[in-house]
Protein backbone atom coordinates (compact mmCIF):
# COMPACT_ATOMS: atom_id res chain seq x y z
CA UNK A 1 0.00 0.00 0.00
CA UNK A 2 1.54 3.45 -1.24
CA UNK A 3 2.06 5.35 2.00
CA UNK A 4 3.21 8.94 -0.08
CA UNK A 5 1.70 8.46 -3.16
CA UNK A 6 -1.48 8.10 -4.93
CA UNK A 7 -2.10 7.37 -8.74
CA UNK A 8 -4.91 8.84 -9.68
CA UNK A 9 -4.41 7.55 -13.15
CA UNK A 10 -2.19 5.28 -14.93
CA UNK A 11 -2.85 4.53 -18.43
CA UNK A 12 1.15 4.88 -19.89
CA UNK A 13 1.26 6.23 -23.01
CA UNK A 14 3.74 3.92 -24.39
CA UNK A 15 1.57 1.14 -23.81
CA UNK A 16 -1.44 2.11 -25.59
CA UNK A 17 -2.52 1.29 -29.61
CA UNK A 18 -1.86 4.58 -31.81
CA UNK A 19 -3.69 3.88 -34.66
CA UNK A 20 -3.40 7.07 -36.11
CA UNK A 21 -6.83 5.87 -37.84
CA UNK A 22 -7.87 9.47 -38.13
CA UNK A 23 -11.24 8.80 -37.44
CA UNK A 24 -11.70 10.85 -34.31
CA UNK A 25 -13.92 13.99 -34.05
CA UNK A 26 -11.48 17.19 -35.60
CA UNK A 27 -7.45 21.14 -26.70
CA UNK A 28 -7.99 17.83 -27.45
CA UNK A 29 -7.67 15.68 -24.30
CA UNK A 30 -11.61 15.92 -24.11
CA UNK A 31 -12.04 13.51 -26.93
CA UNK A 32 -12.37 9.41 -26.20
CA UNK A 33 -11.04 7.40 -28.86
CA UNK A 34 -12.28 3.84 -28.00
CA UNK A 35 -8.81 2.42 -29.71
CA UNK A 36 -6.53 3.95 -27.33
CA UNK B 1 9.33 15.20 -17.66
CA UNK B 2 7.70 15.98 -14.33
CA UNK B 3 5.09 18.90 -13.61
CA UNK B 4 4.56 19.90 -9.78
CA UNK B 5 1.73 21.74 -8.96
CA UNK B 6 -0.05 22.75 -5.86
CA UNK B 7 -4.25 23.88 -6.20
CA UNK B 8 -6.40 23.41 -3.30
CA UNK B 9 -4.18 22.19 -0.73
CA UNK B 10 -3.33 19.15 -2.72
CA UNK B 11 0.20 18.77 -4.44
CA UNK B 12 0.15 17.09 -7.29
CA UNK B 13 2.65 15.44 -10.39
CA UNK B 14 1.44 15.28 -13.69
CA UNK B 15 4.19 12.86 -15.55
CA UNK B 16 4.11 14.63 -18.84
CA UNK B 17 5.41 11.78 -21.37
CA UNK B 18 2.95 9.27 -19.41
CA UNK B 19 0.26 11.22 -19.02
CA UNK B 20 -0.02 9.84 -15.13
CA UNK B 21 -1.26 11.87 -12.39
CA UNK B 22 -0.06 11.90 -9.03
CA UNK B 23 -0.98 13.20 -5.65
CA UNK B 24 1.84 13.50 -3.62
CA UNK B 25 2.39 13.74 0.35
CA UNK B 26 5.02 16.47 1.73
CA UNK B 27 7.68 14.20 1.41
CA UNK B 28 7.26 12.73 -1.97
CA UNK B 29 6.72 16.54 -2.93
CA UNK B 30 10.32 17.41 -1.25
CA UNK B 31 11.74 14.53 -2.86
CA UNK B 32 10.11 15.43 -6.77
CA UNK B 33 9.72 18.63 -7.02
CA UNK B 34 13.38 19.24 -5.92
CA UNK B 35 14.42 16.96 -8.13
CA UNK B 36 15.88 14.60 -5.53
CA UNK B 37 14.60 11.94 -6.80
CA UNK B 38 17.51 11.98 -10.06
CA UNK B 39 20.55 12.38 -6.85
CA UNK B 40 21.97 9.18 -5.76
CA UNK B 41 19.53 8.24 -2.73
CA UNK B 42 21.90 8.64 0.02
CA UNK B 43 22.56 12.10 -1.01
CA UNK B 44 18.68 13.05 -1.74
CA UNK B 45 18.61 11.38 2.46
CA UNK B 46 20.90 13.77 3.72
CA UNK B 47 19.04 16.74 2.88
CA UNK B 48 15.55 15.19 3.65
CA UNK B 49 16.87 13.97 7.02
CA UNK B 50 17.44 17.92 7.28
CA UNK B 51 14.47 18.75 6.84
CA UNK B 52 13.77 16.64 9.95
CA UNK B 53 12.19 13.32 7.99
CA UNK B 54 12.93 10.01 9.46
CA UNK B 55 15.19 7.81 7.15
CA UNK B 56 12.36 4.55 7.50
CA UNK B 57 10.12 7.32 5.87
CA UNK B 58 12.52 8.43 3.10
CA UNK B 59 13.47 4.92 1.99
CA UNK B 60 9.72 3.72 1.85
CA UNK B 61 9.55 7.36 -0.47
CA UNK B 62 12.27 6.78 -2.47
CA UNK B 63 10.91 3.20 -3.31
CA UNK B 64 7.33 4.22 -3.85
CA UNK B 65 8.88 6.15 -6.76
CA UNK B 66 11.16 3.93 -8.05
CA UNK B 67 8.65 1.02 -8.46
CA UNK B 68 6.41 3.99 -10.36
CA UNK B 69 9.62 4.51 -12.60
CA UNK B 70 9.72 0.76 -13.12
CA UNK B 71 5.80 0.96 -14.02
CA UNK B 72 6.46 3.51 -16.47
CA UNK B 73 4.28 6.09 -14.72
CA UNK B 74 6.47 8.40 -13.36
CA UNK B 75 9.51 10.57 -15.43
CA UNK B 76 8.60 8.26 -18.45
CA UNK B 77 10.69 8.33 -21.36
CA UNK B 78 9.25 10.81 -24.58
CA UNK B 79 6.94 8.50 -26.32
CA UNK B 80 8.12 9.92 -29.64
CA UNK B 81 11.19 10.60 -31.12
CA UNK B 82 10.58 11.00 -34.42
CA UNK B 83 7.17 12.15 -35.87
CA UNK B 84 5.71 11.79 -39.15
CA UNK B 85 2.35 13.98 -39.98
CA UNK B 86 -0.32 12.20 -41.87
CA UNK B 87 -0.70 13.07 -45.05
CA UNK B 88 -3.82 15.88 -46.52
CA UNK B 89 -6.68 13.83 -46.13
CA UNK B 90 -9.82 15.94 -45.43
CA UNK B 91 -12.31 14.95 -42.61
CA UNK B 92 -14.21 17.41 -41.68
CA UNK B 93 -15.25 21.11 -43.66
CA UNK B 94 -16.80 24.38 -41.44
CA UNK B 95 -19.30 25.67 -43.91
CA UNK B 96 -20.16 29.50 -43.78
CA UNK B 97 -22.89 29.71 -45.09
CA UNK B 98 -23.65 33.03 -44.10
CA UNK B 99 -21.12 35.42 -43.48
CA UNK B 100 -23.87 38.13 -42.35
CA UNK B 101 -25.52 37.83 -38.71
CA UNK B 102 -28.27 39.21 -36.98
CA UNK B 103 -26.28 40.12 -34.25
CA UNK B 104 -23.59 42.54 -34.12
CA UNK B 105 -20.80 40.86 -31.34
CA UNK B 106 -17.93 42.99 -31.05
CA UNK B 107 -15.55 40.29 -30.95
CA UNK B 108 -16.77 38.23 -33.22
CA UNK B 109 -14.07 36.35 -36.19
CA UNK B 110 -16.67 37.42 -38.95
CA UNK B 111 -15.85 41.40 -37.79
CA UNK B 112 -19.35 42.12 -36.53
CA UNK B 113 -21.12 39.13 -38.71
CA UNK B 114 -19.79 40.78 -42.09
CA UNK B 115 -16.47 39.23 -42.56
CA UNK B 116 -15.50 42.21 -45.07
CA UNK B 117 -17.95 40.84 -47.62
CA UNK B 118 -20.90 41.79 -49.86
CA UNK B 119 -22.27 38.32 -51.27
CA UNK B 120 -23.17 36.84 -47.82
CA UNK B 121 -25.44 33.62 -48.39
CA UNK B 122 -23.41 30.85 -49.65
CA UNK B 123 -25.40 29.26 -52.73
CA UNK B 124 -26.55 25.69 -52.58
CA UNK B 125 -24.13 24.69 -55.26
CA UNK B 126 -21.54 25.96 -53.75
CA UNK B 127 -22.46 23.64 -50.94
CA UNK B 128 -23.02 20.62 -53.11
CA UNK B 129 -19.68 21.29 -54.41
CA UNK B 130 -18.42 21.54 -50.72
CA UNK B 131 -19.80 18.36 -49.88
CA UNK B 132 -18.03 16.87 -53.12
CA UNK B 133 -14.59 18.52 -51.96
CA UNK B 134 -15.06 16.51 -48.87
CA UNK B 135 -16.27 13.20 -50.27
CA UNK B 136 -13.23 13.43 -53.10
CA UNK B 137 -10.32 14.62 -50.63
CA UNK B 138 -11.22 12.36 -47.98
CA UNK B 139 -9.06 9.35 -48.88
CA UNK B 140 -9.97 6.01 -46.67
CA UNK B 141 -11.97 8.11 -43.78
CA UNK B 142 -15.22 6.62 -43.52
CA UNK B 143 -16.64 9.08 -40.40
CA UNK B 144 -16.54 13.32 -42.16
CA UNK B 145 -18.12 16.19 -40.27
CA UNK B 146 -19.46 19.19 -41.56
CA UNK B 147 -19.77 22.46 -39.35
CA UNK B 148 -22.78 25.00 -40.01
CA UNK B 149 -20.98 28.49 -39.38
CA UNK B 150 -20.98 31.82 -39.65
CA UNK B 151 -22.27 34.69 -39.12
CA UNK B 152 -25.43 33.02 -38.19
CA UNK B 153 -26.31 29.85 -40.07
CA UNK B 154 -29.82 29.61 -39.53
CA UNK B 155 -30.23 32.97 -41.88
CA UNK B 156 -29.70 29.81 -44.65
CA UNK B 157 -31.18 27.72 -43.08
CA UNK B 158 -32.66 25.88 -46.34
CA UNK B 159 -29.09 25.95 -47.61
CA UNK B 160 -28.35 23.88 -44.49
CA UNK B 161 -31.32 21.37 -44.85
CA UNK B 162 -30.15 20.45 -48.62
CA UNK B 163 -26.85 20.51 -47.98
CA UNK B 164 -27.62 17.71 -45.09
CA UNK B 165 -29.50 15.64 -47.29
CA UNK B 166 -27.20 15.86 -50.53
CA UNK B 167 -24.36 15.02 -48.00
CA UNK B 168 -26.53 11.99 -46.66
CA UNK B 169 -27.14 10.83 -50.07
CA UNK B 170 -23.55 11.15 -51.45
CA UNK B 171 -22.90 9.35 -48.36
CA UNK B 172 -24.84 6.60 -48.69
CA UNK B 173 -23.61 6.05 -52.06
CA UNK B 174 -19.94 6.09 -51.15
CA UNK B 175 -20.39 4.05 -48.02
CA UNK B 176 -19.03 6.87 -45.75
CA UNK B 177 -20.93 8.63 -42.42
CA UNK B 178 -21.68 11.99 -42.11
CA UNK B 179 -21.87 13.87 -38.84
CA UNK B 180 -23.42 17.53 -38.67
CA UNK B 181 -22.58 20.08 -36.13
CA UNK B 182 -24.43 23.57 -36.36
CA UNK B 183 -23.43 26.62 -33.96
CA UNK B 184 -25.69 29.18 -33.56
CA UNK B 185 -27.00 32.15 -31.59
CA UNK B 186 -29.74 31.04 -30.98
CA UNK B 187 -32.27 33.86 -32.13
CA UNK B 188 -33.96 31.91 -35.18
CA UNK B 189 -33.97 28.57 -33.38
CA UNK B 190 -37.94 28.07 -33.24
CA UNK B 191 -39.71 25.35 -32.64
CA UNK B 192 -39.51 23.86 -36.65
CA UNK B 193 -35.46 24.52 -36.77
CA UNK B 194 -34.92 22.72 -33.41
CA UNK B 195 -36.69 19.87 -34.60
CA UNK B 196 -35.03 19.39 -37.50
CA UNK B 197 -31.95 19.14 -35.56
CA UNK B 198 -33.49 17.07 -33.66
CA UNK B 199 -34.82 14.68 -36.40
CA UNK B 200 -31.54 14.48 -38.22
CA UNK B 201 -29.08 14.31 -35.37
CA UNK B 202 -27.44 17.39 -35.62
CA UNK B 203 -25.33 18.36 -32.70
CA UNK B 204 -26.01 21.82 -31.62
CA UNK B 205 -23.73 24.69 -30.22
CA UNK B 206 -25.86 27.70 -28.49
CA UNK B 207 -23.89 31.17 -28.05
CA UNK B 208 -24.72 33.03 -24.90
CA UNK B 209 -22.24 34.37 -22.64
CA UNK B 210 -23.72 33.90 -19.23
CA UNK B 211 -25.50 36.93 -17.35
CA UNK B 212 -27.46 39.10 -18.99
CA UNK B 213 -24.82 42.17 -18.14
CA UNK B 214 -22.39 40.05 -19.97
CA UNK B 215 -24.07 38.85 -22.46
CA UNK B 216 -25.71 42.23 -23.72
CA UNK B 217 -22.39 44.31 -23.53
CA UNK B 218 -20.91 42.90 -26.59
CA UNK B 219 -23.85 40.66 -28.13
CA UNK B 220 -26.16 43.39 -29.66
CA UNK B 221 -28.26 43.43 -32.43
CA UNK B 222 -26.99 46.24 -34.87
CA UNK B 223 -29.62 48.59 -33.52
CA UNK B 224 -27.07 48.13 -30.18
CA UNK B 225 -29.52 46.56 -28.42
CA UNK B 226 -29.13 43.57 -26.15
CA UNK B 227 -30.13 40.03 -26.79
CA UNK B 228 -30.15 38.14 -24.00
CA UNK B 229 -33.94 37.48 -22.96
CA UNK B 230 -34.49 36.37 -26.10
CA UNK B 231 -31.61 33.92 -26.74
CA UNK B 232 -32.24 32.25 -23.05
CA UNK B 233 -35.83 31.47 -24.22
CA UNK B 234 -35.11 30.11 -27.23
CA UNK B 235 -31.99 28.13 -25.76
CA UNK B 236 -33.79 26.90 -22.58
CA UNK B 237 -36.75 25.53 -25.17
CA UNK B 238 -34.43 23.65 -27.03
CA UNK B 239 -32.44 21.82 -24.35
CA UNK B 240 -36.10 21.06 -22.73
CA UNK B 241 -37.20 19.19 -26.18
CA UNK B 242 -33.70 17.26 -26.62
CA UNK B 243 -34.33 16.28 -22.94
CA UNK B 244 -37.54 15.02 -24.04
CA UNK B 245 -36.36 13.83 -27.13
CA UNK B 246 -35.69 9.63 -27.73
CA UNK B 247 -32.89 8.80 -27.98
CA UNK B 248 -31.32 12.31 -29.18
CA UNK B 249 -28.49 11.57 -31.65
CA UNK B 250 -26.49 14.76 -31.57
CA UNK B 251 -25.29 16.28 -28.29
CA UNK B 252 -25.46 20.10 -27.53
CA UNK B 253 -23.87 22.63 -25.54
CA UNK B 254 -23.58 26.06 -24.97
CA UNK B 255 -20.58 28.50 -25.43
CA UNK B 256 -19.69 31.26 -24.01
CA UNK B 257 -17.00 33.63 -24.03
CA UNK B 258 -15.21 35.89 -21.93
CA UNK B 259 -13.17 38.52 -21.72
CA UNK B 260 -11.48 41.80 -20.23
CA UNK B 261 -14.97 42.82 -18.95
CA UNK B 262 -16.09 39.95 -17.16
CA UNK B 263 -12.33 38.31 -15.82
CA UNK B 264 -14.97 37.00 -12.70
CA UNK B 265 -16.19 34.88 -15.67
CA UNK B 266 -16.61 31.61 -13.45
CA UNK B 267 -19.72 33.70 -12.24
CA UNK B 268 -21.30 32.91 -15.77
CA UNK B 269 -20.54 29.76 -15.15
CA UNK B 270 -22.54 29.50 -12.28
CA UNK B 271 -25.29 31.51 -13.58
CA UNK B 272 -25.52 29.00 -16.64
CA UNK B 273 -25.64 26.09 -14.25
CA UNK B 274 -28.06 27.83 -12.10
CA UNK B 275 -30.60 27.92 -15.47
CA UNK B 276 -30.26 24.17 -15.45
CA UNK B 277 -27.78 23.83 -18.36
CA UNK B 278 -25.25 20.92 -17.87
CA UNK B 279 -23.01 21.47 -20.77
CA UNK B 280 -20.94 24.49 -20.74
CA UNK B 281 -18.15 25.79 -22.70
CA UNK B 282 -16.44 29.23 -21.86
CA UNK B 283 -13.69 30.22 -24.01
CA UNK B 284 -10.68 33.27 -23.81
CA UNK B 285 -11.84 36.06 -26.60
CA UNK B 286 -9.20 35.66 -29.12
CA UNK B 287 -8.58 39.17 -30.19
CA UNK B 288 -5.51 42.15 -31.07
CA UNK B 289 -4.42 43.61 -27.79
CA UNK B 290 -6.00 46.77 -29.04
CA UNK B 291 -9.23 45.86 -28.46
CA UNK B 292 -10.92 47.30 -25.68
CA UNK B 293 -12.45 43.59 -24.53
CA UNK B 294 -9.01 41.87 -25.09
CA UNK B 295 -7.61 39.87 -22.44
CA UNK B 296 -4.30 40.98 -21.35
CA UNK B 297 -1.00 40.20 -19.54
CA UNK B 298 -2.36 42.52 -17.08
CA UNK B 299 -5.39 40.39 -15.96
CA UNK B 300 -3.06 37.08 -16.17
CA UNK B 301 -3.30 36.91 -11.73
CA UNK B 302 -6.57 37.70 -11.78
CA UNK B 303 -7.21 35.48 -14.56
CA UNK B 304 -5.36 32.40 -12.39
CA UNK B 305 -7.42 32.75 -9.30
CA UNK B 306 -10.58 32.93 -11.17
CA UNK B 307 -10.04 29.47 -13.28
CA UNK B 308 -9.13 28.14 -9.00
CA UNK B 309 -12.55 29.53 -8.31
CA UNK B 310 -14.19 28.04 -11.59
CA UNK B 311 -12.88 24.42 -10.51
CA UNK B 312 -14.41 25.23 -7.01
CA UNK B 313 -17.38 26.27 -8.21
CA UNK B 314 -17.82 23.10 -10.36
CA UNK B 315 -16.64 20.52 -7.85
CA UNK B 316 -19.43 21.82 -5.44
CA UNK B 317 -22.24 21.76 -8.03
CA UNK B 318 -20.58 17.91 -9.21
CA UNK B 319 -20.39 17.01 -5.25
CA UNK B 320 -24.41 17.42 -5.60
CA UNK B 321 -24.47 14.46 -7.39
CA UNK B 322 -25.36 16.28 -10.93
CA UNK B 323 -24.02 15.07 -13.93
CA UNK B 324 -22.51 18.54 -15.47
CA UNK B 325 -19.31 18.49 -17.94
CA UNK B 326 -17.74 22.00 -18.29
CA UNK B 327 -15.25 21.34 -21.12
CA UNK B 328 -12.21 23.22 -19.38
CA UNK B 329 -12.28 20.16 -17.21
CA UNK B 330 -13.23 17.16 -19.64
CA UNK B 331 -9.99 15.56 -20.02
CA UNK B 332 -9.14 12.20 -20.47
CA UNK B 333 -6.27 10.73 -19.33
CA UNK B 334 -7.21 7.36 -18.96
CA UNK B 335 -8.72 6.86 -22.51
CA UNK B 336 -8.28 9.70 -24.53
CA UNK B 337 -7.25 10.64 -28.04
CA UNK B 338 -4.09 8.53 -29.51
CA UNK B 339 -0.40 10.42 -29.85
CA UNK B 340 -0.83 11.62 -33.86
CA UNK B 341 -3.97 13.09 -32.52
CA UNK B 342 -2.21 14.46 -29.43
CA UNK B 343 0.24 15.70 -31.72
CA UNK B 344 -1.33 17.48 -34.10
CA UNK B 345 -4.33 18.77 -32.56
CA UNK B 346 -7.50 19.76 -34.61
CA UNK B 347 -5.95 19.46 -37.94
CA UNK B 348 -6.73 22.98 -39.31
CA UNK B 349 -5.47 23.36 -42.86
CA UNK B 350 -5.20 19.89 -43.57
CA UNK B 351 -7.54 17.61 -42.06
CA UNK B 352 -9.58 20.60 -41.19
CA UNK B 353 -10.69 23.22 -43.53
CA UNK B 354 -13.31 26.38 -43.82
CA UNK B 355 -15.53 27.48 -46.59
CA UNK B 356 -16.27 30.88 -46.94
CA UNK B 357 -19.52 31.89 -48.68
CA UNK B 358 -18.06 31.96 -52.25
CA UNK B 359 -16.42 28.88 -51.66
CA UNK B 360 -12.87 29.46 -51.43
CA UNK B 361 -10.96 27.11 -48.65
CA UNK B 362 -8.89 28.41 -45.85
CA UNK B 363 -6.85 26.93 -42.93
CA UNK B 364 -10.22 27.63 -40.20
CA UNK B 365 -13.05 29.60 -39.89
CA UNK B 366 -11.11 31.60 -38.15
CA UNK B 367 -8.56 32.25 -41.33
CA UNK B 368 -11.77 33.17 -43.19
CA UNK B 369 -10.85 36.98 -44.93
CA UNK B 370 -7.36 36.72 -44.33
CA UNK B 371 -6.48 36.76 -48.25
CA UNK B 372 -3.02 35.03 -47.69
CA UNK B 373 -4.15 31.70 -46.23
CA UNK B 374 -6.53 31.28 -48.87
CA UNK B 375 -6.01 27.57 -50.21
CA UNK B 376 -8.41 26.99 -52.87
CA UNK B 377 -11.96 26.82 -53.77
CA UNK B 378 -14.05 24.00 -54.09
CA UNK B 379 -15.34 24.94 -57.25
CA UNK B 380 -11.93 23.59 -58.83
CA UNK B 381 -8.41 24.21 -59.75
CA UNK B 382 -5.47 23.94 -57.85
CA UNK B 383 -5.09 24.08 -54.41
CA UNK B 384 -2.21 26.21 -52.23
CA UNK B 385 0.22 22.87 -51.37
CA UNK B 386 2.91 24.95 -49.77
CA UNK B 387 0.37 26.58 -46.89
CA UNK B 388 -1.29 22.82 -47.24
CA UNK B 389 2.02 21.68 -46.16
CA UNK B 390 2.93 24.32 -43.62
CA UNK B 391 -0.33 23.61 -41.79
CA UNK B 392 0.03 19.55 -41.79
CA UNK B 393 4.09 19.99 -40.15
CA UNK B 394 2.84 22.27 -37.45
CA UNK B 395 2.68 20.53 -35.06
CA UNK B 396 3.54 19.76 -31.39
CA UNK B 397 7.03 19.13 -32.35
CA UNK B 398 7.51 21.47 -35.00
CA UNK B 399 6.97 24.17 -32.23
CA UNK B 400 10.06 25.12 -30.21
CA UNK B 401 7.90 26.17 -27.54
CA UNK B 402 5.82 23.71 -27.25
CA UNK B 403 8.80 20.66 -26.89
CA UNK B 404 9.51 21.19 -23.94
CA UNK B 405 6.18 22.30 -22.29
CA UNK B 406 4.63 20.13 -19.61
CA UNK B 407 1.40 21.13 -21.12
CA UNK B 408 2.22 19.85 -25.36
CA UNK B 409 -0.21 16.81 -24.44
CA UNK B 410 -3.27 18.18 -22.86
CA UNK B 411 -3.09 21.62 -25.44
CA UNK B 412 -1.51 20.34 -28.84
CA UNK B 413 0.51 22.95 -29.67
CA UNK B 414 -2.50 25.56 -29.57
CA UNK B 415 -4.72 27.22 -31.97
CA UNK B 416 -2.73 28.32 -35.39
CA UNK B 417 -5.15 31.24 -35.93
CA UNK B 418 -4.16 32.89 -32.75
CA UNK B 419 -0.65 32.23 -33.16
CA UNK B 420 -0.99 33.39 -36.45
CA UNK B 421 -3.11 36.45 -35.53
CA UNK B 422 -0.66 37.40 -32.76
CA UNK B 423 3.11 36.57 -33.48
CA UNK B 424 2.25 36.21 -37.62
CA UNK B 425 3.54 32.58 -37.35
CA UNK B 426 1.81 29.35 -36.96
CA UNK B 427 4.36 28.27 -34.83
CA UNK B 428 5.08 30.25 -32.22
CA UNK B 429 1.96 30.55 -29.42
CA UNK B 430 0.99 33.66 -27.78
CA UNK B 431 2.63 33.67 -24.33
CA UNK B 432 -0.63 34.93 -22.42
CA UNK B 433 -2.55 32.24 -24.53
CA UNK B 434 0.20 29.81 -22.69
CA UNK B 435 -0.23 30.75 -19.41
CA UNK B 436 -3.72 31.19 -19.36
CA UNK B 437 -4.01 27.26 -21.08
CA UNK B 438 -1.47 26.14 -18.18
CA UNK B 439 -3.25 27.28 -15.24
CA UNK B 440 -6.57 25.65 -17.08
CA UNK B 441 -4.60 22.79 -17.17
CA UNK B 442 -3.81 22.97 -13.58
CA UNK B 443 -7.28 23.09 -13.17
CA UNK B 444 -8.22 20.53 -14.98
CA UNK B 445 -5.83 17.84 -13.36
CA UNK B 446 -6.31 19.16 -10.14
CA UNK B 447 -10.37 18.48 -10.88
CA UNK B 448 -9.88 15.24 -11.64
CA UNK B 449 -7.73 14.57 -8.86
CA UNK B 450 -11.00 15.35 -6.58
CA UNK B 451 -13.43 13.92 -8.40
CA UNK B 452 -11.56 10.86 -7.99
CA UNK B 453 -12.01 11.30 -4.27
CA UNK B 454 -15.88 11.82 -4.37
CA UNK B 455 -16.29 8.62 -6.80
CA UNK B 456 -14.14 6.61 -3.38
CA UNK B 457 -16.02 8.82 -1.17
CA UNK B 458 -19.48 7.23 -2.37
CA UNK B 459 -18.02 3.95 -2.79
CA UNK B 460 -17.75 4.01 1.39
CA UNK B 461 -21.25 5.77 1.73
Amino acid sequence: MAKHIKTITRSPLLKREHTGCGECQTTVGNQTCLKT
Amino acid sequence: MLHCFTLGGVSLVYDVHSHSLHEVDDLAWALLSRGLHLEPEQASSVLLLADGYSRQEIEEAQEEIAQLISEGLLCAPDPYTGYTPPPFIVKALCLNVAHNCNLSCSYCFAGAGSLGRTDVLMPLATARQAVDFLLSNSGTRRNLEIDFFGGEPLLNMPVVEATVAYARERGRAEGKKFGFTLTTNALLLDDQVSRFLLENGINAVLSIDGRPETHDRLRRTHGGKGSHAQVVSRIMHYLELHRTWPDPKGYCYVRGTFTGYNLDFAQEFRYLAGLGIDDISLEPVVAKSEADYALLQQHLPAIAEEYRRLAEDYLEVAASGREIRLFHFEIDLDGGPCLPKLLSGCGAGHSYLAVSAQGDLYPCHQFIGRESFRIGNVSGGALRDDLIEQFRTAHVYAKAKCRQCWAKFLCSGGCQAHCQLENNDILNPPELACQMMRRRLECALYVRSRKEQLVNMEKIV
